[in-house]
């Protein structure tokens, strides 16, 4: 069949083509047309034409190859059911069957779709071919559509996908999500952006975010710069406060992130969470802890005053009453109480202490103190009352200043409680005090104060909470050693505000351990001065230290001392006077209120200054503070003692704050004033 | 400084001493005295007080009755001057009732923590000035019997 093809060499004209099954009689079907077989015979379309009985009548050059059979001549005449059995490379034949009868029977065209277990896709067409109302033959093609079939199973896969994302993405309700294209303009709008922000897609979308965002916000050109930010790193996260359509803001979480296709910027999505609620409850959260940490302090500090007035009344009784004539027994079980009552005394006192340091109320006084007398003082104290198997030593380096500015009471409180501290821990060996002048620049000392001890030491996983508040490393239940654990913390705070620092090391001669901490004392204007006073204090400690009555003590320094009385009521000043002379004071000025006073000072610091000036607080015309204010301010470092009838704790701290070197409560207790003056005067002749 | 004092007579044991003077204060300003017999010094202060006192009481009256300008505030500094004085001497009673003075006319209560009222201040100063003339009186007749002043 293929020779007529080639043998002839013009191919009939088109229209005779069309003509061709119109000028065929009705048995004629089958004859050699030769464009008729063409058609059949080279269709690309793996081809069956079946006349109406289903016989194969023609057979593709292309179904011959698809279906693998050896010779066409085979197939040819055999009927359609036979060859679907037979033909093994051609998938599902009960279906090509059911088409074709299908065809048959309804006489329109069948198409149908077959998938087969390998993943195969045909399509199968039955075209049944009619003349003059009855069946000719039925054209089966088989188009192996595998390919096609796998992409459109991509498609669907990919088009679920996306639905998908779209459904999750519309639906969710507390966030909002939404795209921006590259300029920044809203493009997609998710029902969690129109719930929180307020706007319909209608009303927002083709608008620029920055809508969203606070005017300030706008004028900084924060919008652009989070989007220049989302595309220099890929992605953009800011907190803070957006604003919804009604004008209310809330505050957000919001992520910025540049989507590209193809390397192309398509936009940009933007995710923005509400946190106003977490942000509220954080805030609440932090007020409540610092309400509570207040009330904390406050609470201790009530406390402790409560608990402090009712028992300084019980030791004052307690001393009374060891005056009183009592046994043995008695006398020592009232020693007992007396102690006892010491150290609750002090256990309040440090949580006072601690209570005031933790609320920021507290203060550093700057009196002139001598480092060497207030350790030698420690050191006196401490003596007498250690055990005889600890030997107490201390090392004060000679270049120590005399004199400097400083809080001595603090200091003191410092080195007190490290020194016992040490003795407490210690039962054989050594406590070593060492006090060291560390730097010296041209306003201030550096003073390094070390308590070396040879006793217990402190573990090694017990040394980071050292100066922490309540705790001790000795926490058993049989505890050992008293105390609150306030101590350290309290000098840590303590040597801070001296503006020194507090440390520990292990005793590097093995057992034990030492605790330093350093203090920046300001340097005194009038050094020199000082240093040449160098001998007369040598002198008085000869002398003091030969005496004991404190009484005796102060008539020795009051000869030749001057002293300014500053009372207002002629009743107490009279009373004054007479109890200064009656301690051996001769020459004692009076002022009836702050100005005299300021003014008598001033007007005698040139001939013959005054050594101590007794000042009452409430004066008219000048009150006492002022007026100590005012000779602070001309830069006279006079004692001045305040003498007040609103004895109240803190008050009195407040007036050496503002100047005063010490204060006594009215009414003046004689034994007290003899211990302030003689302290006073003997650190005015020190220092 | 023992309070019991076998030369002079012990103030405590005249009745009405107790409570309205405090012995160990009190034993302080006589121990200023030169002659135990005489007791010229601590006299003289006491007698000083008494005419302080008058004095002061005056004052307040008249502010009290003045009801204007600063009244309030002079109240309070005549209270803390007679308290000064009184505290010197140990008179307890008189005192504590010139603290009170001293925290009404700030418009604070008794003990100086709390705010009152202007007009409840007013009726506070008017009973504690009477009440403390009345304790100075009580404790005025224990003085001048220690001093064995019998004019009156």
């Amino acid at each position: 069949m293929a020779a007529p093809l080639g043998a002839s060499p013009t191919p009939p004209p088109p229209p005779t083509l069309v003509d061709i099954p119109l000028s065929k009689t009705e048995d004629d079907y089958a004859s050699n047309s030769l464009a008729y077989d063409d058609i059949v015979r080279f269709t690309p379309a793996p081809t069956l034409i079946l006349d109406a009985s289903l016989i194969v009548r023609h057979v593709s050059d292309s179904y011959v190859t698809v279906s693998a059979a050896s010779d066409r001549e085979k197939l040819v005449g055999r009927h359609a059911d036979d060859i679907f059995d037979i033909a093994v490379t051609l998938p599902a034949f009960a279906p090509a069957r059911k088409a074709v009868r299908a065809a048959r029977d309804t006489r329109r065209l069948h198409q149908m779709k077959i998938v087969t277990e390998t993943g195969d896709a045909w399509n199968l067409r039955a075209v049944p071919i009619m003349r003059h109302d009855s069946l000719r033959c039925v054209q089966m093609e088989f188009l192996n559509v595998t390919e096609e079939h796998q992409r459109q199973l991509e498609l669907i896969e990919r088009s679920y996908q996306n639905e998908t994302y779209r459904i999750l993405v519309e639906t969710v309700r507390d966030y909002a999500i939404f795209m921006l294209d590259p300029s920044g303009h809203i493009a997609t709008w998710n029902a969690g952006a129109q719930s929180f922000k307020g706007y319909t897609p209608a009303e927002i979308i083709g608008q620029h975010f920055s809508k969203f965002y606070s005017q300030e916000d706008r004028n900084n050109n924060k919008p652009a710069r989070e989007l220049r930010d989302a595309l220099s790193d890929g992605r953009c996260e800011d907190e803070g406060w957006r604003f919804r359509k009604d004008g209310s803001k809330f505050w957000a979480n919001v992520v910025i992130t540049p989507i590209y296709r193809d390397d192309v910027l398509l936009g940009f999505s933007k995710v923005t969470r509400d946190l106003t609620e977490r942000r509220k409850a954080e805030n609440s959260l932090i007020a409540a802890y610092e309400e509570a940490s207040k009330l904390k302090s406050e609470f201790l500090a009530n406390m402790s005053h409560e608990i402090r007035t009712p028992m300084h009344g019980m030791l004052s009784a307690l001393t009374l009453l060891l005056d009183t004539k009592l046994n043995d027994d008695q006398r020592e079980l009232t020693q007992v109480i007396q102690e006892s009552g010491d150290v609750l005394l002090q256990v309040i006192n440090d949580i006072l202490d601690y209570s005031k340091l933790a609320s920021g109320s507290f203060s550093i006084s700057h009196d002139i103190i001598s480092v060497p007398d207030i350790i030698q003082s420690v050191l006196r104290a401490h003596q007498a009352c250690h055990r005889p198997e600890v030997k107490l030593e201390s090392f004060l380096d000679p270049q120590l200043p005399r004199s400097a500015e400083g809080d001595s009471l603090r200091y003191r409180q410092i080195v007190q409680n490290l020194l016992s501290n040490a003795l407490k821990f210690t039962e054989t060996g050594y406590v070593r005090m060492i006090v060291r002048l560390k730097k010296e620049d041209e306003g201030y000392f550096t003073i390094l104060t070390e308590v070396v001890d040879s006793g217990i030491g402190v573990p090694a996983n017990g040394s980071n909470t050292l100066f922490t508040p309540f705790t001790q490393f000795d926490n058993s239940a049989t505890k050992r050693y008293k105390g609150t654990g306030l101590g350290l913390s309290i000098c840590k705070s303590l040597a801070e505000l001296m503006g020194g620092n507090i440390g520990f090391h292990p005793n590097p001669e093995g057992r034990g351990s030492v605790f330093w901490f350093t203090a920046k004392l300001k340097k005194c204007k009038q050094l020199k001065h000082i240093e040449n006073l160098q001998h007369s204090k040598e002198a008085l400690k000869i002398l003091t230290s030969t005496l004991v009555d404190p009484r005796e003590t102060l008539r020795l320094v009051a000869a030749n001392k001057r002293i300014l009385l500053a009372e207002d009521n002629l009743i107490n000043q009279k009373v004054m006077l007479r109890m200064l002379a009656g301690l051996g004071f001769d020459s004692v000025d009076t002022a009836l209120d702050g100005k005299q006073a300021v003014a008598k000072v001033t007007q005698e610091q040139e001939s013959a200054p005054y050594d101590l000036v007794l000042m009452d607080v409430n004066m008219p015309i000048q009150d006492g503070v002022s007026a100590t204010k005012e000779l602070r301010d001309k830069g006279l470092q006079v004692p001045v003692i305040a003498m007040t009838a609103n004895a109240l704790k803190g008050q009195a701290e407040s007036y050496i704050a503002k100047g005063m070197t010490g204060y006594i409560a009215k009414p003046v207790d004689r034994n007290l004033l003899v211990k302030l003056l003689l302290n006073c005067l003997k650190r005015k002749s020190d220092g | 400084m023992s309070v019991s004092d076998d030369k002079g007579g012990d103030i405590m044991s005249i009745p009405g001493a107790e409570d309205t003077i405090d012995p160990a204060t009190f034993e302080q300003i006589l121990e200023m005295d030169e002659d135990e017999v005489e007791r010229e010094f601590s006299k003289s202060i006491v007698y000083d007080f008494f005419g302080q006192a008058d004095q002061t009481f005056k004052k307040m009256d008249k502010e009290l009755e003045k009801k204007e300008g600063k009244y309030l505030k002079e109240l309070s500094e005549l209270g803390h001057f007679l308290k000064g004085s009184s505290a010197t001497l140990g008179l307890t009673k008189v005192k504590d009732s010139c603290e009170k003075i001293q925290h009404y006319g700030q418009l604070k209560d008794d003990s100086g923590t709390k705010d009152i009222k202007e007009e409840e201040a007013q009726e506070k100063l008017a009973k504690i000035i009477k009440q403390a003339k009345t304790e100075f009186d009580e404790v005025k007749e224990v003085l001048k019997d220690f001093y064995k002043d019998d004019a009156e």
